[in-house]
């Protein structure tokens, strides 16, 4: 099992949700995060005064998919959430050790 | 999914007979269990009292029976065994006794850690035993409760207050507990304690309240087999096919218990002697011949209110609370207002304070019967805490609380904000119709500003704000804020930076006040992300965007337009254009066209001429040197080197209000100076140095912009304003051989904001022409030219 995260510009998030409930994923976690990588901290000017911006709103998924399904998945955001921009984010994917649905005992991709 | 079967609604008598037949039928079975065991044992000495919401024959299915075993000494208490004897025939037969055993002496001692059982005894009964004995203890508590109810009192404020804090003090709660959170039947009970322990007038009628709320507590108890009184979404929908109806009377019902406890827990507070109360009492310095003021309450003078707003405009001024008595003697008052009234309001830095007075005293639907449609009206989500009225009312408030810098900037810079609380008042009173609510309130505001009687200008403004309200929210989670196209769109929608900035603090309030927690860090910095993109937008917009071929126009109208700033036509009313016109046909005649308007406490002097070199910064050293203080100024130019030039100032001393000659003179000494046969300077030598205070509060800022248009340099000021300051900062631009394009010059309080388009040559300015006119100006600002 893998768990996919993927931290993308906030106006991606309902061409996300949708790409991946069109391949039927449809559990997930949206976080609503600030923070910064290449795309950092810039200095803006609003009248005059300047003031630092170091954290850019952005939107975290995170789901946790079969290992049969990671490429797909992972294929399926980068496709919704690209605008070849700056800033457009980054998917990190980590492996799972096990799942339990806390309800009826299943484990694994079972419990998925 | 286990069905349940829909309960019928309360019925204020049912409620009553099925609380009380609990209540007699419980009677009868501690009786007999007390006949059987303890009676024969203890034929003195020994009673046993109903108390608390049993002693008030309000017992609830499955609520807790509250009974004191009272005995006449701590030496005659009786054995334990005996207790448990009796109530063990009691949890036998299905009921929860909850008892405490006391001697007559215990229940009338302060119990510090314990106050929740001295109060239990205000509601106190005999139910079977030794009568001589509880008669003893009657006369004993009536004594303890006139030495000691006052103490009590606060001990009964202090737990309400403990309690309703773990609820935030709302009564917005999506899933209610009907008696815990506030609004709710221990709210109510409380009031009624307090109302008993120091009686007082005009005792609030919570008869309706209590059907309704033990109504839903009766069902909810029915429906789980427990104690169990939490109004959840499943229990909402269990209790009714209408949960969003059931919840609109619950808070209808709930509100008026909300502000009957307030009231009574601020009188049972406000007894003791603070600091605090000596500052309020020293506020009632504030009464006028209307109003009295004491401890930050206000009182009528006269039997009857004005008949205008301004009782709600004295509150919004002062930000102060209605009195009590205050409240009672507003019943049924109807104002009759007029857009003025409304408009002074809401002009007011405290405004929320006096349309919470107007809703606490039941006058706001009576002025405006269109707010009655949002009237407790639920938004059934997750998201919405508070009814739609509330969350209204809530919106406007959070406009006085504005925490983070920069929207409290913005809010500064906002000219009009009567006309963004008026748009907040209707933003959602079209919700419940069933329709869009955007339109169907857009439709209700109209009619509303129609019947007050608002000027064109203001409607036109409250009717965008209205159907607006969501745009800034949409763009901020749909769509890329890094492309330029949004910004354009935008800015198209919303046309100039006056409304870019009502609409930005309308949607900060509509956000703030969805639920206490609803303004992120993370939505606070998109929604300025998406203001500024559409600020910088619309500020190049001032020379990228200009007339052309307009249409539909005569050919001569068509070339007086011809490369004027788009924001010219949507910053001026069609008769302002018309007069303009006008003005410019007199330019066939004379080099120079000079109008000069006395409105609404402020000059305008509108000025038409062929370009020069150096014309505005002349023309407002013209208006300085005259001691008249320049608040606004545009200065626009049309392809045939035509310059339309406007100038609205105070005039602080009067000079022209006194002496209607120097309007004449004005006017001649503004042409003289575009004709160039005068200089500002030479007219502006005699007058006094400003007065600069060694404190003053904003720092100076200049900031020079080479991107903001293709063939201009953009220089934003923001500084505190004086006198001739104006005059100081053209001259000083003009004097580096600059020309000055397009102007947009705003004051608001002591802050001057100023937007210069400038060229050096036909060109953009060099940098180092910009890093010596940036400390030219920079010293301009603080008056050290």
């Amino acid at each position: 099992m893998k768990r996919i995260e993927a931290i993308i510009q906030p106006h991606k998030l309902e061409d996300a949700k949708e790409a991946l409930k069109n391949i039927g994923v449809d559990g997930m976690t949206i976080t609503e995060v600030r923070g910064h990588g290449r795309q950092k901290g810039h200095t803006e000017v609003y009248r005059g005064m300047e003031y630092k911006v170091d954290l850019l709103p952005k939107v975290k998924l995170e789901l946790v998919v079969g290992d049969a399904r990671a490429d797909e998945v992972i294929r399926t955001l980068v496709t919704a959430a690209r605008t070849g921009k700056i800033g457009d984010g980054k998917i990190f994917v980590y492996e799972v050790a096990d799942a339990v649905r806390i309800r009826n005992d299943d484990r694994g991709d079972a419990a998925l | 999914m286990k069905e349940v079967a829909v309960l019928p609604p309360p019925n204020p008598e049912e409620v009553q007979q099925t609380l009380a037949g609990r209540s007699a039928e419980v009677e009868e079975r501690v009786r007999a269990a007390y006949a059987r065991t303890l009676e024969p044992l203890f034929r003195a000495g020994l009673a046993v009292a109903a108390v608390g919401g049993f002693g008030r024959r309000e017992l609830f299915p499955h609520s807790d029976i509250d009974l004191l075993l009272l005995a006449e000494s701590d030496k005659s208490l009786p054995p334990r065994e005996n207790i448990s004897a009796f109530l063990q025939g009691l949890w036998d037969s299905g009921l929860r006794p909850s008892h405490s055993v006391h001697s007559v002496a215990d229940c009338v001692t302060e119990h510090e850690d314990n106050a929740e059982f001295t109060i239990s005894l205000l509601d106190r009964r005999l139910l079977a035993g030794d009568a001589a004995l509880y008669q003893s203890l009657e006369d004993k508590f009536r004594q303890f409760q006139t030495r000691r109810g006052a103490s009590l009192a606060r001990q009964i404020a202090g737990l309400a207050e403990g309690r309703r804090a773990k609820y935030q003090n709302t009564i917005y709660h999506l899933e209610p507990n009907v008696k815990e959170t506030p609004g709710g039947l221990r709210d109510l009970q409380t009031t009624r304690w307090l109302l008993m322990l120091e009686p007082r007038e005009g005792t609030p009628d919570l008869s309706a309240a209590f059907s309704f709320l033990s109504g839903d507590r009766l069902r909810l108890h029915e429906l789980a087999g427990r104690d169990q009184n939490a109004l959840s979404f499943d229990a909402q929908e269990s209790l009714s096919d209408h949960p969003a109806v059931l919840m609109r009377d619950y808070y209808r019902h709930a509100r008026v218990v909300d502000q009957a406890v307030r009231q009574a827990l601020e009188v049972s507070t406000e007894k003791a002697g603070t600091l605090l109360g000596r500052f309020h009492e020293w506020r009632s310095r504030l009464s006028t011949s209307d109003f009295t003021v004491s401890r930050d309450r206000v009182l009528l003078r006269a039997h009857k209110p004005p008949q205008d707003l301004s009782l709600f405009e004295f509150v919004a001024r002062h930000g102060l609370r209605l009195a009590p008595d205050t409240i009672e003697r507003l019943h049924g008052f109807t104002p009759e207002t007029k857009w003025d009234d409304w408009k002074r309001m809401l002009s007011l830095p405290k405004a929320s304070l006096g349309l919470r007075a107007m809703q606490e005293s039941g006058v706001l639907p009576n002025a405006l019967p269109e707010w009655r449609n949002i009237e407790c009206l639920v938004v059934r989500d997750f998201y919405h805490r508070y009814t739609v009225d509330e969350h209204t009312l809530v919106a406007i408030g959070s406009l006085e609380s504005v925490t983070d810098g920069r929207f409290t900037e913005l809010m500064s810079e906002i000219e009009n904000p009567w006309l963004l609380r008026f748009a907040l008042l209707m933003h959602d009173i079209g919700k419940g119709s069933g329709r869009d609510h955007t339109v169907a309130s857009v439709e209700i505001a109209q009619a509303v500003m129609e019947r007050l009687g608002a000027p064109e200008a203001d409607r036109e403004t409250i009717e965008f704000l209205v159907l607006r309200h969501l745009d800034l929210s949409s763009v901020m989670s749909s769509r890329d804020l890094y492309d330029g196209s949004t910004a354009r769109a935008l800015a198209d929608r919303v046309g100039t930076q006056e409304r870019l900035k009502l609409l930005a603090m309308l949607t900060y309030a509509d956000i703030s006040a969805v639920n206490p927690q609803a303004m992120t860090p993370w939505r606070m910095e998109q929604l300025w992300r998406v203001y500024l993109m559409a600020y910088e937008e619309l500020t190049r917009e001032l020379v990228t965007e200009r007339i052309h071929d307009a249409a539909g126009m005569p050919a001569e109208r068509a070339r007086f337009l011809e490369g004027l700033p788009t924001r010219y036509l949507r910053t001026h009313a069609a008769e302002e254009v018309d007069a303009h016109f006008t003005l410019a046909q007199q330019l066939a005649s004379r080099p120079v066209a000079v109008e000069i308007q006395h409105e609404r406490g402020f000059y305008k002097l509108t000025l038409l001429t062929r370009d020069r070199p150096a014309l505005f910064a002349s023309v407002a050293g013209a208006i300085s040197s005259f001691g008249l203080n320049i608040l606004k100024a545009e200065a626009f130019s049309n392809s045939s080197g035509m310059v339309l030039d406007t100038f609205t100032f105070a005039d602080p001393h009067r000079t022209l209000e006194l002496n209607p000659p120097e309007v004449d003179r004005l006017r001649g000494v503004v042409r003289k100076v575009v004709e160039g046969k005068q200089e500002a300077d030479k007219l502006l030598r005699g007058r006094p140095k400003p007065f600069l205070s060694s404190r003053m509060k904003l720092r100076p800022r200049v900031s020079f912009k080479d991107d903001a248009s293709d063939g201009a340099t953009l220089i934003e000021i923001v500084s505190e304003d004086r006198p001739g300051l104006l005059y100081d900062l053209a001259n000083a631009i003009s004097l580096a051989g600059c020309n000055i394009e397009v102007v947009m010059i705003d004051t608001e309080a002591h802050k001057a904001l100023d937007v210069f388009y400038v060229t050096h040559q036909g060109h953009k300015l060099g940098d180092q022409l910009q890093s010596e006119l940036k400390s030219e100006l920079l010293a301009a600002c603080i008056g050290s030219r």
